[in-house]
């Protein structure tokens, strides 16, 4: 078999991937394109105060229409897209990497430390998100609160256990191989056998995890928002602007309904690429593993 | 053809057979234009290497195609009916009846959750051979006692897992029987079994052939085992047969050079050496030729084998051949010259650079069973600088166990360890670095010994790094350097290991144990995984180290005759426990110990044409936990009577160096050893029912 190029090989690619990938590849592209683009994009600037009469509906010049303080919400929204995206992204990759490496080490080390570890992963897990959340957000102090770093923080808290517990499951299986059982008789080091022989083999069991968990981390990011205890205000950020307007979801419902479309639009398109990316990287597990 | 094709009185005729499988790369023809015919009575062997499509045509033989595969032409005769024109009912009724299967892995194919009578009651009942449930369990007894189980009414309560391998098969085939097949097809029956036990299955097979005149189709890589049972041979590569004719002829004088190369290929117990043509290079069915699919490998090849389309043409006396040139080729030295006369160099006096004494090695969940005797019982053994020492035995005899403590995957109940005369703490994370890098160890099988994520490179780096500090451009340098050791060029070196074949695999799991600088190395059964002209190569490996190096070998294998090739010194192990060492060429000659004996009988050999008598059937284990005296007594043909029982055999010292474990003096199991060798095994058999009636 001749080895294919690189056009052709991307080509079958495509060929591969579902509809519902497609479609949400395109509204996350959509996305991050605001994300970069937003603050030029939007004809207000998000703090303005005065940028239209207050409480007014949707209109041609405020799509979401304008917030009590006269700020044009739609500019808001465009200016806070990075927000939730970078929060997101970096949560979820810290959340992973650390639950990653502490269920390798729980699965490589066994007996009672595997113990030990297991039993305080499941007492994180047993706590309801928010409820952890704000306890997290309590422990870290006043001084700290509303800063970006702690809302990566605990999106991370929230999501290493389970992480872990799913790396653990991945990394027992790989364990009972004997290169593991090789590079423990070298005497290797703990850490230098998790990263590379463990991590490599788990590697695609990750990525799907990755792209489940970012998938539900905005929902997350808003939630905290909209309950006070994420990002200060007034940075633009969804969840916020969703919790500042609520009072006038009668008068202008657009002005929370807007923010909402948006956030869920994000949310379904990356749970659409997910899962077709998962998809795509079964097939190749599968294909590998013959 | 035509006259293959016309064959009177045969049982199955297969015509031009085709299958193709679905592939990635679109279809794959894996059996090409395949056509033999089996007589009544008569064994066929279908003889290749893996890959080269032999249960495939197993299965079309029963109508079946695997998943992804479909058999796309020609055609089966079974008692001239057309087996693939049936409908999937008659078919049904035509399995088992017509046709029996005997399928390769027993532990795999009898049902775990029901009693080995339900297994057979229920084919029995479903073809109508017996009318009520308890005829059919009358039947299931008498085709138990027929494959040689003594007691069926026991057996018959029992679930798979409370049987050994050996039985497990026995009852497999017992299941292929209880219909009375007019045809058995066996698909490598004996492959997962030890040698003893294969032994034992090959004289059942044989004389079921003889009593019920019962046709066989018999699919295998072992040529010894063919040898011993196959009345006429297919050879087949890459999906087609290239030889075909009576079992004498294609042993003493093979044709094609595909054939030679096979026969070359195989050790030998009797040391002597048939590798004047032993196989290169390996099958690649993505790189195949329109011509002849050998031709990439064959020596002979000449410009056009690889565009012309050979077909088999009549050579002599019932035998064709698919190679244009048969005529051209020198016949064949296949009855080969002894190479293996290498100097013996007895260094007694060498100091032994590691040492077992007295080691008791058990594993940690026997603990609570109380009184249970261990996997390895107090061991004493030497291995000696720069040797090759073979451990050998049945598996389950502890040979793995042993060679897991010295490496410290295991730590050993009692007893000691001792490395260059020092002792050190035997667990794994209380040795040293050194001690560690001074030790490596091979696996059995490389597919799980070497990680599928990392590159070659990466893989032979890891020692370097662990052991040596060594930096970048040192290590490239050594990578390079132990690639060639281990002969493979150096591009390999960012490769996958799963793009690199079963044999290559192998040759990078022993360098990246070289690659360490070790003083032992300990190889664990490292050509059991492999096909056969690929263990040629890695025989041929291990030699050239042997001679280069002066690493000593703890070499585990349960292949005598490669242990005959390959080492200095042998120790048989049975039960945990040792029952001879010493020198190659003594423990291969008489004196031998009891067991020694019945393994080397029990090896299928090409030179040795006749069948091996039946075996003492194993005792039960639990039996054999209660003996004080010898380990071996229960099963062994020259027991003496209750001193064997109850006393332990002391260590009987012979001229050549050879330690045996045994009552009987080394003169007296000498003379025993002739009288087997002269009047053949029945002399074994006899001695083992006289041996049986003194008790």
């Amino acid at each position: 078999m001749a080895r294919r190029t690189r056009t052709a090989r991307l080509a079958l690619l495509w060929h591969r991937t579902g509809w519902s990938l497609r479609i949400g590849a395109l509204i996350l592209l959509v996305h991050l394109l605001v994300a970069v683009f937003g603050p030029w994009l939007a004809s207000y600037d998000p703090n303005e105060m005065g940028s239209g009469i207050p409480l007014s509906g949707a209109s041609w010049a405020h799509p979401f229409g304008v917030d009590q303080l006269s700020r044009d919400i739609f500019s808001r929204v465009l200016n806070g897209s990075h927000i939730v995206i970078i929060l997101s992204l970096s949560g979820t990759f810290v959340g992973l990497t650390v639950g990653a490496a502490i269920g390798l080490f729980s699965a490589y080390m066994g007996g009672w430390v595997d113990e030990l570890i297991q039993r305080t992963v499941e007492a994180f897990v047993s706590i309801p998100f928010i409820v952890l959340g704000l306890l997290a957000v309590y422990a870290a102090g006043p001084e700290s609160a509303g800063k970006p770093a702690l809302m990566v923080l605990v999106i991370a808290l929230l999501y290493a256990p389970r992480v872990a517990r799913m790396a653990r499951s991945a990394g027992l299986d790989i364990i009972t191989h004997d290169y593991v059982l090789a590079a423990r008789l070298r005497g290797e080091r703990v850490w230098s056998v998790i990263w590379f022989e463990l991590a490599p083999n788990v590697i695609s069991t990750l990525i799907v995890e990755f792209a489940v968990r970012t998938a539900y981390a905005p929902a997350l990011v808003a939630t905290f928002g909209f309950l006070g205890f994420g990002i200060q205000p007034p940075t633009p950020e969804w969840g916020s602007i969703i919790s500042e307007n609520r009072g006038i979801f009668l008068l202008s419902p657009v002005a929370v309904l807007g923010p909402g479309a948006c956030l869920a639009s994000l949310i379904v398109a990356v749970n659409m690429v997910t899962e077709g990316v998962s998809r795509l990287i079964g097939q190749r597990v599968e294909i590998a593993s013959r | 053809m035509t006259q293959m094709e016309r064959e009177p009185g045969s049982v199955l005729d297969v015509r031009n057979l085709s299958v193709d499988y679905l592939g990635p790369q679109g279809t794959q023809r894996v059996v090409d234009a395949v056509a033999f015919s089996i007589r009544r009575g008569e064994i066929l062997g279908l003889v290749g290497e893996s890959g080269s499509g032999k249960s495939s045509v197993i299965y079309a033989a029963l109508g079946y195609a695997r998943p992804g595969g479909r058999i796309s032409g020609g055609s089966v005769l079974f008692q001239g009916r057309s087996i693939l024109d049936l409908a999937p009912r008659e078919l049904g009724r035509l399995r088992g009846p017509g046709i029996g299967f005997v399928p390769q892995n027993p532990a795999a194919a009898l049902s775990p959750h029901l009693r080995i009578i339900n297994q057979l009651r229920e084919i029995a009942l479903w073809h109508g051979i017996a009318k009520s449930a308890a005829e059919a369990e009358s039947q299931a007894n008498e085709q138990l006692r027929l494959v040689g189980l003594p007691t069926p009414e026991l057996l018959l309560r029992r679930y798979p897992h409370e049987l050994s391998g050996g039985q497990q098969q026995r009852v497999c085939i017992a299941m292929a029987l209880i219909c009375k097949p007019a045809l058995l097809l066996l698909d490598e029956p004996t492959t997962g079994l030890d040698v003893t036990t294969q032994a034992q299955i090959i004289a059942l097979l044989s004389d079921l052939k003889d009593r019920l005149g019962m046709s066989m189709l018999y699919v295998t890589h072992d040529l010894g085992v063919l040898a011993q049972l196959a009345d006429r041979l297919g050879v087949m590569y890459s999906g087609r047969i290239v030889e075909l004719g009576r079992a004498a002829t294609l042993f003493t004088k093979p044709r094609h050079p595909y054939t030679r190369g096979l026969i070359g290929s195989i050790p030998s117990v009797h040391g002597k050496l048939h590798r004047t043509e032993a196989l290169e290079g390996l099958l690649r069915r993505s790189e195949l030729p329109p011509g002849c699919s050998f031709s990439p490998r064959c020596k002979y090849a000449k410009p056009d084998c690889a565009v012309t389309p050979q077909t088999l043409e009549p050579v002599a006396n019932g035998t064709w051949t698919a190679c244009r040139y048969w005529r051209e080729i020198p016949p064949a030295k296949v009855r080969g010259q002894v190479i293996n006369e290498r100097q013996i160099q007895h260094e007694s006096e060498a100091a032994p650079i590691f040492e077992v004494c007295d080691l008791t090695i058990d594993y940690g969940r026997r603990k609570s069973r109380r009184g249970a005797r261990p996997v390895v019982p107090n061991l004493t053994l030497g291995l000696n600088e720069g040797e090759v020492l073979a451990l050998v035995g049945e598996s389950g005899s502890g040979k793995s166990t042993i060679a897991r403590a010295i490496c410290g995957l295991v730590s050993p109940v009692s007893g000691k360890m001792k490395f260059r005369g020092q002792g050190f703490d035997a667990r794994l994370g209380k040795r040293t670095q050194k001690l560690r890098q001074e030790i490596q160890y091979v696996f059995q099988n490389p597919d799980a010994s070497l990680n599928p994520r990392a590159k070659i490179r990466r893989i032979l780096s890891r020692p370097m790094r662990t052991y040596f500090a060594a930096k970048r451009s040192e290590i490239n340098q050594k990578i390079d350097k132990s690639l060639e050791d281990v002969s493979l060029d150096r591009n390999y070196a960012s490769r996958y290991p799963t793009q690199l074949s079963g044999g290559e695999k192998q040759r990078i799991a022993i360098a990246r144990g070289l690659i360490a600088q070790p003083s032992i190395l300990l190889c664990d059964e490292i050509l059991s995984a492999l096909d056969v002209s690929v263990q040629a190569n890695i025989i041929d490996l291990m030699a050239s180290l042997r001679r280069k190096t002066r690493i000593a070998i703890l070499f585990i294998s349960h292949d005598l005759a490669v242990v005959r090739e390959l080492s200095d010194r042998v120790a048989v192990l049975f039960r945990g426990e040792l029952v001879e060492i010493g020198p190659v060429e003594s423990v291969f000659q008489p004196p031998y110990h009891a067991y020694t004996l019945q393994l080397l009988n029990a090896v299928p050999d090409i030179d040795k044409r006749e069948r091996p008598g039946a075996m003492t059937s194993p005792a039960p284990l639990r039996e054999m936990d209660s003996v004080r005296g010898c380990v071996f007594c229960m099963r062994c043909q020259w027991r003496i009577g209750d001193v064997c029982d109850s006393v332990v055999p002391p260590w009987q010292e012979t001229a050549g160096n050879l330690r045996i474990k045994c009552h009987r003096s080394p003169a007296e199991l000498a003379t025993l050893a002739q009288e087997v060798s002269q009047n053949g095994l029945n002399a074994l058999q006899s001695g083992q029912r006289s041996s049986r009636e003194s008790n």
